[in-house]
């Protein structure tokens, strides 16, 4: 196996990683590494559109152009993509930190279950339940109790 | 029509300078936002009265594409980001509320808004659109309560993987083509991105996009976010910036990936978007959370427009979009002061009787009762349906109807509420005088778009017609592909 390939199988497996801590950790600070795995199996899958096996780096020094260099155009494109995450997971982690001062808790359950209860609250209505129906209209004949 | 530029500039520079003009006039601050929207809606204006049905590309710093980022501007671009203009003007935040940090974000908003329905590079595209995202977390946390951060970063986390995925997609077109300009993309697609490669390359950018376009399996975040935002956010979030993602799906749709299946994709999430929409909306149990909801449904119904192939979708898609735009933010300006449950708007239509009347009003466009837009948008959309005559696109006008249905049942019952009599516990309470006035200005121009309803459609079908025109795309862009050094 050539180099590039398994630069390839790096990249989407960094992807892979980052997708399963997404989906499958109900922590919010491994859900935010997860984040940056992603983000990061993601931009190294675009520098690695631009590589070329044994090719020397896109820099023409004294007017001598390499005979075989490396697409620069990812490279300055994944710049930017980097930057861009570095932004994002900084205020994910800002974010992150205001949760837990708010709830004490990293756990994605509990705090979807508070944020559901604060939303609720401050509507003023009760956490809806599993046989929760709509109300009926207004002036309709009540639903007997049991009914549902 | 160069100095189109401004729209992105402006605003951002203006942003982030914002800062310092408040140091030296707090009133100057204040009222530097909404002068900048002003210009940049005029510029906007008076470049759409000069383009008349063409299009133009604008080389960014004279660089030639593809490798020089450009903008595209036509009829659809052009309109997408006098709205983007325009719609931040309405929906400022007046009289100092929230204060610097929130006229900050709605500046960059209207900037990187304008960026995003003018670009013509799909990593410019890609830019502006996480500008966009990054904007709107902050927009969301306006109100700093608990759950409006819970609520934020659950949005920031779903947005963030479907921009990474959106990434990856960017990077397999790249493989393909060896170019991100959209003009030389949809020169090289017929041959090099009609494969598997380009397929996985749609869905990505679709899913990647769709998040902030409340597309079916990525929207888990929209009636959290529309619940603890304040109304304003709301209306803009749901107004605006689902629907610049929309025209971005449509543009990558119609230069791109114009496969089969592609569009059974579109309809299939798009079907799922209503039928799960409409039903939460119906079992929703306060304001905010019932015109979140039904917001998914009706850009399900966008979506489903935008699968047929051909001018008659895009003309169904834009027409369903551009109603929506109108009268979700009018909507949402209502509910300011009616974010309770349900239960608690009893006699809502005493304490403001013309707050009630507007929302009657918007109700039955967003149904689609006859003389009003939203029943024109819908008859296009079941009509191009009909047209196609496959059992999929079938379904898609079944499900449509049937969600119709749920909303005239969740709709009706709210207005029933509005209209009884007050219960003695007190009335819920009136409208602010603001969002009176802008909801009223939104109803007015509902109300006279039934009376300009042919030429209205004209101009539309020219722009669906202009939208689906890939060949003048590529002319007006002309790419000169470079000498490849490699």
């Amino acid at each position: 196996m050539d180099m590039g390939t398994l630069m390839f199988a790096g990249a989407l497996g960094l992807m892979l990683i980052g997708t399963a801590a997404l989906v499958l950790s109900g922590h919010l600070m491994r859900m935010v590494f997860g984040l940056a795995l992603l983000e990061s199996g993601a931009s190294l899958l675009l520098v690695l559109t631009g590589y070329r096996s044994g090719a020397s780096a896109p820099i023409i020094l004294d007017g001598v152009v390499p005979a075989s260099m490396v697409d620069p155009v990812p490279q300055a494109l994944v710049l930017t993509a980097i930057v861009i995450a570095l932004g994002v997971q900084a205020l994910a982690l800002g974010l992150v930190l205001r949760v837990h001062r708010a709830y004490g808790t990293f756990e994605m359950r509990e705090i979807r279950r508070r944020m559901e209860r604060d939303i609720c609250d401050q509507a003023g209505l009760e956490l809806p339940s599993s046989n929760e129906v709509p109300e009926p209209y207004p002036g309709s004949p009540k639903p007997q109790q049991g009914e549902y | 029509m160069n100095n189109l530029i401004l729209l992105v500039v402006l605003p951002l520079i203006t942003a982030f300078l914002l800062p310092v003009i408040d140091r030296f006039s707090t009133l100057a601050a204040r009222w530097s936002g909404p002068l900048v929207l002003l210009i940049t809606t005029f510029i906007g204006a008076s470049a759409w009265l000069q383009l008349g049905t063409g299009a133009v590309s604008l080389e960014l710093g004279g660089f030639r594409p593809p490798l020089g980022i450009v903008l595209y501007v036509d009829q659809l671009a052009l309109l997408f980001a006098i709205a983007v203009s325009f719609g931040t003007l309405l929906l400022w935040p007046y009289g100092n509320r929230g204060g610097l940090r929130q006229q900050t974000l709605t500046l960059l908003l209207a900037g990187s808004g304008s960026g995003l329905a003018l670009s013509g590079d799909l990593f410019n595209i890609y830019v502006f659109y996480e500008l966009v995202a990054v904007v709107s977390y902050g927009l969301a946390v306006s109100l700093r309560t608990p759950a409006a951060f819970a609520a934020a970063i659950r949005y920031l986390i779903i947005s963030g993987f479907g921009a990474a995925l959106s990434l990856a997609g960017i990077a397999l077109i790249y493989d393909a083509t060896g170019t991100l300009n959209l003009a030389q993309l949809a020169q090289l697609a017929p041959e090099k991105l009609n494969d598997l490669q380009g397929l996985s390359a749609f869905v990505l950018l679709l899913i990647g996009i769709g998040v902030k376009a409340e597309l079916f399996p990525v929207n888990t975040w929209v009636p959290e976010i529309y619940a603890t935002a304040p109304k304003r956010v709301s209306a803009l979030l749901a107004g605006l910036v689902s629907k610049l993602a929309v025209v971005v799906i449509l543009r990558l749709l119609v230069l791109i990936f114009p496969q089969p299946e592609a569009h059974t994709l579109l309809l299939v999430l798009g079907i799922l978007g209503v039928l799960t929409g409409e039903l939460a909306a119906w079992r929703a149990r306060d304001l905010p959370r019932v015109l979140a909801y039904s917001s998914i449904g009706q850009l399900g119904i966008v979506f489903i427009a935008f699968s047929v192939p051909g001018e008659a979708g895009v003309f169904a898609g834009l027409a369903m979009a551009l109603h929506h735009l109108l009268i979700k933010p009018a909507l949402f300006l209502l509910a300011e002061r009616w974010d309770g449950s349900l239960a608690g708007l009893t006699g809502a239509a005493k304490a403001s009787p013309l707050g009630a009347a507007l929302f009657v009003l918007f109700s039955l466009s967003l149904l689609g009762i006859p003389p009003l837009p939203g029943f024109w948008a819908k008859l296009l959309v079941l009509t191009s349906l009909a047209q196609m005559g496959a059992a999929l696109y079938y379904t898609g006008a079944v499900v449509i109807m049937l969600g119709m249905v749920l909303e005239a049942n969740y709709l009706f019952r709210i207005i029933a509420r509005m209209y009884q009599k007050a219960p003695s516990t007190g009335t819920p309470p009136g409208h602010g005088r603001l969002d009176l006035a802008i909801s009223s200005m939104l109803g007015a121009g509902l109300i006279a778009a039934v009376f300009l309803l042919a030429p209205l459609a004209d101009r539309l079908q020219g722009i669906a017609a202009q939208t689906v025109d890939v060949n003048q795309y590529i002319e007006a862009v002309n790419p000169v592909p470079t000498r490849n050094p490699i």
